[in-house]
């Protein structure tokens, strides 16, 4: 394996990566920590002929909260930083629990949640926790800047609503009444393995009930997904384990998963069954876990 | 953690100076600093790189090798293809010579050799690997036995009708008289996946000629097959062929065939007069192969009331891939060793391995045993559950007794299967647990061993199986020792040098060993066949005893005790002299003492270089039906494993939550390294179990040749293991030494199978046992129930 030829530049801002991107077009690839966009090039599955870093971008590395806007977390940030702030930890443990339950330490010391997302895959773990939050992204590009809720960036497996001249800078967890929230991944071992499943919940829980409800499936369609009618089943209802259940049945028939060489689309939707109640059971009785 | 336990205490090791202790490893400081030298941290002036040309097709014609547009790539230097070199055939089974250099006429498997390039650095092989263009006539092609076996199938080999590589037909005893006194029979049928080592250091060789000689380094488990083969393929004297092996970076059985790596470097550095580099990507060892053969398995067996086999009717069918190389020897271990671990009389063994459009497969850790045990060990445990029995009492029931004679004619000396069961069902609770956990708990036991060395070089020959030599240095402070014994990770220099150390009475650390090099060591077959500790282990504890003799000798010389009152006076015996640690005292009067050193060098002084000798041969084992051979050993081990298992019953996940190992091993040289094969075999054993199987897609290309999607277990995965250890005594062994490194995998797909088992109550047949299968097991019973209840 070995990497292909390529022209490399490391922008001192954001504008400058953007004005990049815009100039070379579709030759051109943003990279960050590289741990997908340098195994695909090894691998021929991709070769530009010129990659952008953002590693030099000091915008994109903050962790922070803003009062009255929520927490701000740079695109550059990588997982284990996500996993290790102290600021995530306080507001969302279900945040810095996903990116701890992901890859693998190397993986996880070099990739950025701005890789995480902008790559699209279907399975990628920190989708669905930051959805069911609420989470933001902000989008720049040559000609200004947009914020879209974080669920309308992706367009399908690997593809997202990005310009080629744009790029994430950062994402916001906006302040929620979410009295919980937990990601579930199913992985075929503790380490090192991609999603089968990934089950998100945020819910509100008001003296036992369930005031609203957010769920996320990863891994079981070509994006992210909401399961809206599990979402809205729950809503104003008394939480217990037959509630969750059944939110879990309705949840499972909400995915359109696949089969390949990991699981069966049928195995599959049971999973999004058992984790959605799991996940549901954790976020209600837990917190932020 | 692992737990030092002597249970029997059959040997005498308390009074050894290094054997069966736990002494630092000699390649220790190496390892960890990095200073050690693997055979990728190894550059030569003028080295060329060069990587293999492969198929893309896994049948196919080659109608035309276009190598043009590469050819004018600069930095190129050779391109090669089967023209260009011998076209002799080669493998490790001599009846089924069937692999070529590179493919003359048809490719056999998508990944299959073509040719080779060699270009001044690797980008610039990449570069030109991609300017290959290979046309091709598609033929059809075959992926599973069962394709292969189907009439009109297309054929992979003139040389194998029905695409039938190896059958094998025997019976022993009387199956129809077992048939009339069994008191209950009983058929299952399981199958086991195409597994890989999963080594970390891919096959590389680098070559290199002066004038006729050629010197070939490798990452090999043997530097003689790998001498005897090249010299044969090359047409060479083996005297004209060095083999060197720098450090290992594992091998478990992948390692032992030919590889790719080696025949073109050796080629290529004759066309180019340069040394040559050929080293493989991590996926190309999967395109390599050589791993576990899929299996399918079927056993009838026939037992007494009281859970006595009394007849065994075995049934295995292999999927080979595409060439033979071990793959004769691996059909006749799946069933030659049944009844070294049961005792009884009459059986009936068939196989079939066929040929298909797959990497080929081979020889991995239990050498075509994990599979057979694990189904063996499923079947006992569904004809204990027929009978009422606790599944350790069957096991007991029927376990071979030392010094018995196996009915195809294996001589089993030392042999404690029984103790190994009483003592791993005692320390893992196994009596407060079976058949008391909750649902989703469950606990199982598995039985294994091995040979320790194979009986038999693996071609025709009269040479020994490993010689042992020692030189003392001049001064009498040093000791070297050399042998051609192949440490690939699992220690077998540190044993080595224990026995050396122990052998001649000289201490451990002024000891050096020198291996893995055809010119400066003295002959071993290698690491196989779990042989280094016994065969390596005699040859040098042979040679280390000539040493000691020689210098008792010279010390009877040299010592005198008192005139007075001394235990007595006059000339001193050298039987009256020992050894120990350095020193030559006498027996009766230790006091009197001299140090070896100085015995040394005046031995030097008088008569020259001070060398020992040691010489190993098995001798004459075995049957005389066809295939005996496979299987014979101067000495088997035994283990028996239990694994406790919690499993999902939603998801079908299984977490293995404990292990015990009790391993009758013979005596330990090394009980730290012993445990570290057990930790390691469970470690692989568990992967092969729960996770681990080698996919293609509908056209035989190879889906997972990453560490990514071929997922062994992690250390997150793993249980808390307790190794435990008989510490018994094999009177074929030095020491009374046997085997662990791959009996310690044989029992371990079973036990968790059967904790699988217990957990769910539901047999899943097929490995691996991943969440996706368990909860579809558990399915389809709940659905079976549901219509039993209607
Ligand atoms: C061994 C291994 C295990 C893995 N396991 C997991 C896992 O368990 N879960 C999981 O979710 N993923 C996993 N991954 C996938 C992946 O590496 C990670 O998702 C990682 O977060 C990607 O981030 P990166 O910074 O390395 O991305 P890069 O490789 O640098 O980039 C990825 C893509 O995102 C684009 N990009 C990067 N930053 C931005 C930005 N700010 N704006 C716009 N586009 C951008 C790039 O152009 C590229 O298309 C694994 C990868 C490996 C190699």
């Amino acid at each position: 394996m070995y990497l292909p030829d390529f022209e490399y530049f490391s922008p001192d801002s954001v504008e400058e990566a953007c004005q990049l991107l815009s100039k070379y077009g579709s030759k051109a690839k943003a990279i960050a920590g590289g741990t997908d966009v340098l195994v695909k090039m090894k691998s021929d599955l991709l070769a530009p002929e010129v990659l952008i870093g953002l590693g030099q971008l000091s915008p994109l590395k903050k962790i922070e909260y803003v009062p009255g806007k929520g927490v701000v977390i740079g695109s550059g940030v990588t997982h284990n930083e996500v996993r290790d702030s102290k600021v995530i930890q306080e507001k969302y443990m279900s945040v810095s629990q996903a990116a701890h339950h992901m890859a693998n330490n190397q993986v996880r010391n070099r990739g950025t949640i701005g890789g995480n997302i902008s790559n699209a895959v279907p399975s990628a773990d920190m989708p669905p926790i930051l959805i069911s939050l609420g989470a933001t992204a902000t989008i720049v590009g040559t000609k200004g800047e947009r914020t879209l809720p974080l669920e309308d960036v992706f367009a399908g497996p690997n593809v997202t609503v990005l310009e080629q001249d744009e790029i994430i800078t950062e994402f916001v967890i906006p302040d929620g009444n979410f009295t919980g929230s937990t990601y579930m991944k199913f992985g075929l071992r503790a380490s090192g393995a991609l999603a089968v499943v990934g089950v998100a919940a945020a819910v509100q829980v008001e003296d036992g009930v369930i005031k609203d409800a957010r769920i996320v499936l990863g891994a079981v369609s070509p994006t992210p997904v909401r399961a809206k009618k599990a979402e809205s089943f729950l809503k104003d209802k008394q939480a217990s384990e037959e509630l969750f259940a059944e939110a879990g049945v309705i949840a499972s028939g909400e995915c359109k998963p696949i089969s390949d060489i990991r699981a069966s689309a049928e195995y599959r939707k049971d999973m999004v069954r058992v984790f959605t109640k799991r996940a549901l059971d954790a976020a209600v009785n837990k917190g932020h876990v | 953690m692992s737990k030092e336990f002597s249970y029997l205490n059959l040997n005498k090791s308390a009074s050894y100076s290094y054997v069966g202790k736990n002494l630092k490893r000699v390649d220790m400081l190496d390892k960890v600093t990095g200073r050690g030298k693997y055979i990728d941290d190894l550059k030569f002036s003028n080295m060329l790189y060069a990587k293999l040309i492969r198929s893309t097709e896994a049948h196919a014609r080659i109608i035309n090798i276009d190598t043009s547009e590469a050819e004018k790539l600069p930095g190129v230097k050779a391109i090669i293809t089967a023209k260009d070199v011998p076209s002799i055939k080669y493998g490790l089974s001599p009846a089924r010579y069937d692999e070529n250099i590179f493919c003359t006429d048809t490719v056999k498997y998508y990944g299959d050799k073509i040719g080779a390039i060699a270009a001044i650095d690797e980008e610039t092989v990449y570069k030109a690997l991609k300017l290959i263009k290979v046309e091709y006539e598609v033929l059809p092609a075959v992926f599973t036995p069962a394709e292969a076996a189907k009439e009109g199938a297309p054929q992979i080999f003139e040389e194998y009708p029905g695409n039938v590589n190896t059958e094998i037909h025997l019976e022993f005893g009387d199956v129809e008289k077992g048939r009339q006194e069994a008191y209950h029979i009983r058929t299952d049928r399981l199958s086991g996946q195409r597994t890989l080592h999963g080594f970390i250091e891919p096959h590389c060789t680098i070559a290199y000629w002066k004038g006729k000689r050629v010197h070939v380094q490798s990452t090999h488990q043997s530097v003689h097959y790998l001498q005897h083969h090249i010299a044969r393929i090359f047409d060479m004297k083996e005297g004209d062929v060095r083999v060197t092996l720098p450090y290992v970076g594992g091998g478990f059985g992948g390692k032992v065939d030919i590889s790719g790596t080696d025949v073109a470097a050796v080629a290529l550095s004759k066309i180019t007069g340069q040394p040559v580099k050929v080293f493989f990507d991590l996926e190309e060892v999967w395109l390599n192969g050589r791993g576990r053969h899929g299996m399918d398995m079927k056993y009838t067996t026939g037992v007494t009331k009281e859970g006595k086999i009394v007849f065994v009717e075995a049934e295995v069918i292999l999927d080979g891939g595409a060439y033979s190389g071990l793959g004769v020897a691996t059909s006749y271990y799946t069933g030659s060793l049944l009844n070294v671990l049961y005792d009884f009389d009459n059986y009936k063994f068939d196989a079939y391995r066929y040929v298909t459009n797959l990497p080929p497969c081979g020889a991995q850790r239990g050498h075509g045993q994990p599979h057979p045990r694990y189904a063996f060990e499923s079947h006992l445990d569904h004809i204990a559950e027929d009978l009422g029995m606790d599944p350790i009492d069957i096991r007991i029931v029927n376990a071979r007794k030392a010094n018995t004679v196996t009915p195809n004619g294996y001589e089993v000396k030392s042999y404690y299967l029984k103790e190994a069961n009483e003592l791993a069902r005692d320390v893992s609770g196994w009596k407060e647990k079976k058949g008391k956990l909750p649902k989703g708990r469950g606990i199982g036991v598995g039985n294994g061993g091995f040979v320790t060395g194979a009986g038999f070089c693996m071609y025709r020959t009269d040479l020994p199986h490993s010689i042992g030599m020692i030189k003392i240095y001049d001064d009498g402070t040093h000791a070297i020792v050399y042998t051609q014994a192949v440490d690939i990770g699992q220690g077998s220099d540190t044993v080595l040098v224990q026995m050396a150390a122990e052998a001649m009475g000289f201490p451990y650390e002024d000891i050096t060993i020198c291996t893995r090099d055809s010119d400066l060591a003295t002959l071993d077959y290698g690491a196989y066949a779990s042989r280094q500790t016994l065969m390596a282990g005699w040859a040098v504890k042979r040679a280390g005893e000539d040493i000691k003799k020689k210098i008792l000798i010279q010390a009877a010389e040299m010592l005198k005790v008192k005139e007075d009152g001394g235990y007595r006076s006059g000339k001193l015996m050298p039987e009256e002299l020992d050894c120990k640690e350095g020193y030559v005292f006498v027996k009766q009067e230790p006091a009197v003492n001299i140090s070896f050193a100085e015995v040394a060098r005046a031995y030097f002084v008088k008569h020259g270089v001070l060398v020992g000798r040691g010489y190993y041969h098995p001798g004459k084992l075995g049957g005389s039906h066809k295939g005996a051979a496979v299987g014979t050993s101067p000495a088997y081990s035994s283990a028996t494993q239990i694994a406790e298992v919690e499993v999902d019953m939603e998801t079908g996940e299984t977490k293995v939550v404990g292990t015990w190992d009790v391993h009758d091993s013979g005596c330990v040289v090394n009980p730290q390294l012993l445990h570290g094969q057990v930790h390691g075999a469970f470690s692989m054993g568990i992967g092969e179990t729960i996770w681990e199987k080698v996919v293609f897609d509908e056209k035989g290309k190879l889906l997972n040749g990453n560490f990514a999607e071929y997922r062994m277990p992690t250390a997150l995965d793993m249980p808390h293991v307790e190794s435990l250890v008989l510490d018994t005594f094999e009177p074929n062994g030095p020491w009374g030494v046997k085997e662990v490194g791959e009996g310690a995998t044989t029992p371990t797909l079973g036990c968790v199978a059967n904790a699988v088992y217990d957990a769910i109550g539901v047999r899943v047949t097929d490995l691996p046992l991943t969440p996706e299968s368990i909860w579809r097991g558990i399915k389809e019973a709940e659905k079976a129930k549901e219509k039993e209840g209607k």
